[in-house]
């Protein structure tokens, strides 16, 4: 029956690229001062494009000149939104977030889909492990890893309200079911702790593959806490790491990201005398093709490392998903 | 040379008479040479051949006050545009006791924390689409006014700078001007040396820009080229302004070595002498 359930509410929710964009055409109408650039990859049958062609501007593949385009746009009193694939946004283009977004400070969103592994099959070039170290890296840029389609949209709006620099990393098109959160925006932390013991070790996450590996877990072990983290850049992790201090000692992060700059790197500098343990995407380049899942499983990312890292501070594994090694 | 639309003639705004930008001129060419006789030094040579420039691409923005942009993309000519903020008064601090200096704002590249300085550039490339941005949101607005990007030939080595004009074409962005300050140097050496750019305004008009040719130390010339609103034009304007690497100062004119110069301040007294 939860199955049942759960499947009907992936069918009505929208990936969160499908989301960005549905939310962004729908604040515009609201605000001139939004317009949308995109680097070719945008796809057919945008709606933004659609509704505003005359501030709606597909540049060509031209990752580095959109940002520095939307740099311009910004100076002229407009609310830049640009997206492409995370690997072009954060690394091709990374210099030009640097100078516009960071040093600049100029108000521009770059949404940036296809990051982590979720490009499956389409190869390294086309994933992106990274970006939460370079972007993390540059003061003054809010960074997002929404999940689910009602996270997205309350970023998008953060982004239009304040018109300062955000980052968006989102995937291909997964659509998890957005976990329950009261007001206009999301919590500092969102506490997925029904049913949570105090003193266990406690779930931290972020993004849509992390967020739905402790939820996975939890469904097994709900007397473990877990804390869904959005915002996830310095400042934001260094306010959320005070929260996360009040309640528990031991945190076992997950995340699709490189080690180095990822959210488990940061919580264990800013929460000294605590056990912080990573579950993350490692350090091998994800060169074999498969699904999103099967890449992930390769780099070791899956259910079964969630639970050794649990296992390891004290939760016993279950028989079923122990065998699951990859 | 073919040349796809000569300028259109020019539409006079008002600007500074042509004898109070050449005393600009002087007076900011005075300035940069102090600035090469700061303890950090300065790029003379392509400060030199900027200035006049940016004296007339500055005089249009101040004049017209239309919104018009100067985006000097070749960051390391900062002395250059330093000087030429403040003769022409937008930058009320002379900037030559603080240059290069500690807790100052006039690094060796330009800020946004410089009054007159709207996009930080250094880092080659950048100016151009900055520039874009810039005119294609006037544009948008319907609110006029142009976006003047100054970039060095060598600086057109980049690639970002050509992915920006490929885009500005495309988007049909009339309103912006590229300037190249042609002097043939670069940090190296020459130009034509270490990565040539043959075909120069040819290469602007494959591009889908409108292109013309000027002595890029003519005050008349440039206050002309930069005169009319281009409201109603479709294809961006590139501008090779022909000029020479330390222009006015007799002892570096023309020779690579005046790229980055540091002199002591007997030095800068008696080459501020040859300035005329």
């Amino acid at each position: 029956m939860r199955e049942r359930s759960e499947r009907i509410d992936e069918q009505s929710t929208l990936s969160g690229r499908a989301a960005y964009r549905d939310e962004l055409t729908r604040l515009a109408a609201e605000d001139d001062r939004i317009v949308c650039l995109e680097a070719d990859l945008g796809g057919r049958g945008q709606p933004f494009q659609k509704a505003f062609p005359d501030r709606f501007f597909n540049v060509g593949i031209a990752e580095a000149t959109m940002i520095d385009m939307a740099a311009g746009l910004a100076a002229a009193g407009y609310k830049p939104f640009v997206s492409t694939f995370a690997p072009f946004a954060a690394l091709r283009a990374a210099e030009s977030i640097k100078l516009a977004m960071g040093y600049h400070g100029a108000g521009i969103t770059v949404v940036a889909p296809y990051a982590g592994v979720s490009g499956g099959w389409f190869g390294t070039t086309h994933h992106c492990l990274e970006d939460v170290a370079v972007l993390s890296s540059m003061p003054g840029i809010t960074v997002a890893a929404p999940y689910g389609e009602r996270e997205m949209r309350a970023v998008i709006r953060r982004a239009a309200r304040t018109g300062t620099p955000h980052y968006v990393r989102t995937g291909r098109n997964a659509a998890p079911e957005s976990l329950p959160w009261a007001g206009d925006e999301p919590p500092l932390i969102t506490w997925d702790d029904a049913g949570a013991l105090p003193g266990r070790v406690c779930l931290v996450s972020a993004g849509e593959v992390g967020t739905g590996l402790c939820r996975a877990v939890r469904r097994t072990r709900p007397e473990l806490p877990h804390a869904h983290l959005c915002l996830i850049d310095r400042h934001h992790l260094g306010l959320a790491a005070e929260e996360l201090a009040r309640r528990y000692d031991e945190f076992v992060v997950v995340e699709e990201h490189r080690p180095a700059g990822g959210v488990a790197s940061a919580l264990a500098l800013l929460l000294p005398g605590r056990v912080v343990r990573s579950v993350d995407a490692g350090e091998r380049w994800p060169g074999h093709g498969g699904s999103h899942e099967e890449v992930l499983d390769e780099l070791g990312l899956n259910e079964a490392a969630v639970w050794r890292a649990l296992a390891a501070r004290g939760e016993p594994e279950p028989l079923a998903v122990a065998g699951n090694e990859s | 040379m073919t040349m796809t639309v000569p300028p259109p003639a020019p539409v006079r705004r008002g600007g500074a008479a042509l004898e109070e930008l050449r005393a600009r001129a002087r007076a900011a060419r005075r300035m940069v040479v102090d600035m090469a006789a700061s303890p950090t030094g300065c790029h003379l040579g392509g400060s030199l051949s900027v200035l006049d420039i940016l004296i007339a691409a500055l005089d249009r923005r101040l004049s017209a006050a239309d919104g018009t942009e100067v985006v000097l993309s070749k960051g390391h000519a900062a002395a250059g545009l330093y000087a030429a903020l403040h003769v022409s008064g937008i930058l009320p601090e002379d900037p030559v006791p603080h240059y290069g200096a500690a807790h100052a704002c006039f690094t060796g590249h330009p800020g946004p924390a410089v009054p007159g300085v709207r996009f930080p550039t250094g880092s080659l490339g950048h100016g151009v689409p900055y520039a874009l941005g810039w005119a294609l949101g006037r544009r948008m607005a319907g609110a006029g006014g142009l976006a003047i990007a100054v970039a060095g030939d060598g600086e057109l080595q980049e690639g970002l700078v050509w992915e920006a004009c490929q885009v500005a074409a495309a988007q049909k962005v009339g309103n912006l001007i590229v300037v190249v300050d042609r002097n043939g140097g670069q940090n190296d050496g020459p130009v034509a040396a270490i990565s040539p750019l043959p075909g120069l305004a040819e290469r602007f008009a494959a591009f889908g820009f409108d292109t013309c040719e000027v002595d890029g130390h003519d005050l008349g010339a440039l206050r002309d080229v930069f005169a009319p609103d281009r409201a109603d034009a479709s294809r961006p304007l590139a501008v090779i302004a022909r000029t020479v690497k330390g222009k006015g100062l007799k002892p570096v004119e023309g020779k690579a070595a005046a790229h980055y110069v540091t002199i002591d301040a007997a030095r800068a007294a008696a080459w501020k002498e040859l300035i005329r």
